[in-house]
């Protein structure tokens, strides 16, 4: 299983801060984007940045491993 | 004494934090600060409170490597980085960055480079409470 998380904008686009995406060998991280992003194509056209395990992907070719959590996020505004 | 890099609700002590960075060393010459705080108005909007959303984890991870960074890219004696979270009021204090080195112009250089580097790096969002309703910051590019 990969556990996505949703953070600001983006979770209340979706209405939920997770959800659970089915593990498969080989899946990536495009592979994951695709597949929400077609359930949620309001909340990710406000997503730029990826993170899996707590650090940045820029590469969607990134390889997942059961387990992985992954986090799609609307561009930053802290400071 | 508190960690140099935090994420926390409360706000912070800018004496205590400065008084901090000049325990770590006495070669130090120069220490530049920057404090972020809660403006009341916005894009035309008078702002009632802000609301700030982090990704926890990642985001004191990237605040850590974000003062590794200017320490090795600046030659810093040390540096100490504070993020609010939860909900502030205008004029409250949000952010508190200090860079301490040998001399003056490297202090405020990283000092200028750590906020610039924290707003495109660390994962924490803001929601603008207003009258007319809330809504979260689209930044500036």
């Amino acid at each position: 299983m990969i556990n996505v998380l949703f953070f600001g904008p983006v979770a209340e686009r979706i209405g939920n801060n997770q959800v659970t995406v089915a593990y498969r060998p080989g899946i990536r991280m495009q592979d994951v984007r695709d597949e929400l992003a077609a359930q949620y194509p309001q909340a990710f056209e406000i997503v730029c940045f990826a993170a899996a395990n707590g650090e940045h992907v820029r590469d969607m070719s990134f390889p997942l491993a059961d387990n992985s959590e992954v986090a799609f996020m609307a561009k930053f505004s802290g400071g | 004494m508190k960690e140099a890099v935090r994420i926390q609700q409360e706000d912070f002590s800018q004496d205590e934090e400065v008084a901090a960075l000049k325990g770590s060393s006495k070669r130090m010459g120069g220490i530049g600060t920057f404090i972020g705080c809660a403006r009341d108005f916005s894009e035309g909007r008078e702002v009632e409170q802000i609301s700030f959303e982090a990704y926890g984890s990642m985001a004191l991870s990237e605040m850590q490597k974000l003062r590794a960074d200017a320490i090795e890219k600046f030659s810093l004696l040390d540096a100490r980085i504070v993020h609010r979270i939860g909900t502030v009021q205008g004029g409250d204090n949000i952010v508190f960055i200090a860079a301490g080195a040998e001399h003056r112009v490297a202090a405020l250089e990283a000092c200028r480079w750590i906020i610039d580097e924290l707003k495109q790096r660390v994962p924490i969002w803001k929601k603008e409470v207003t009258p007319q309703g809330d809504a979260w910051v689209v930044p500036h590019p």
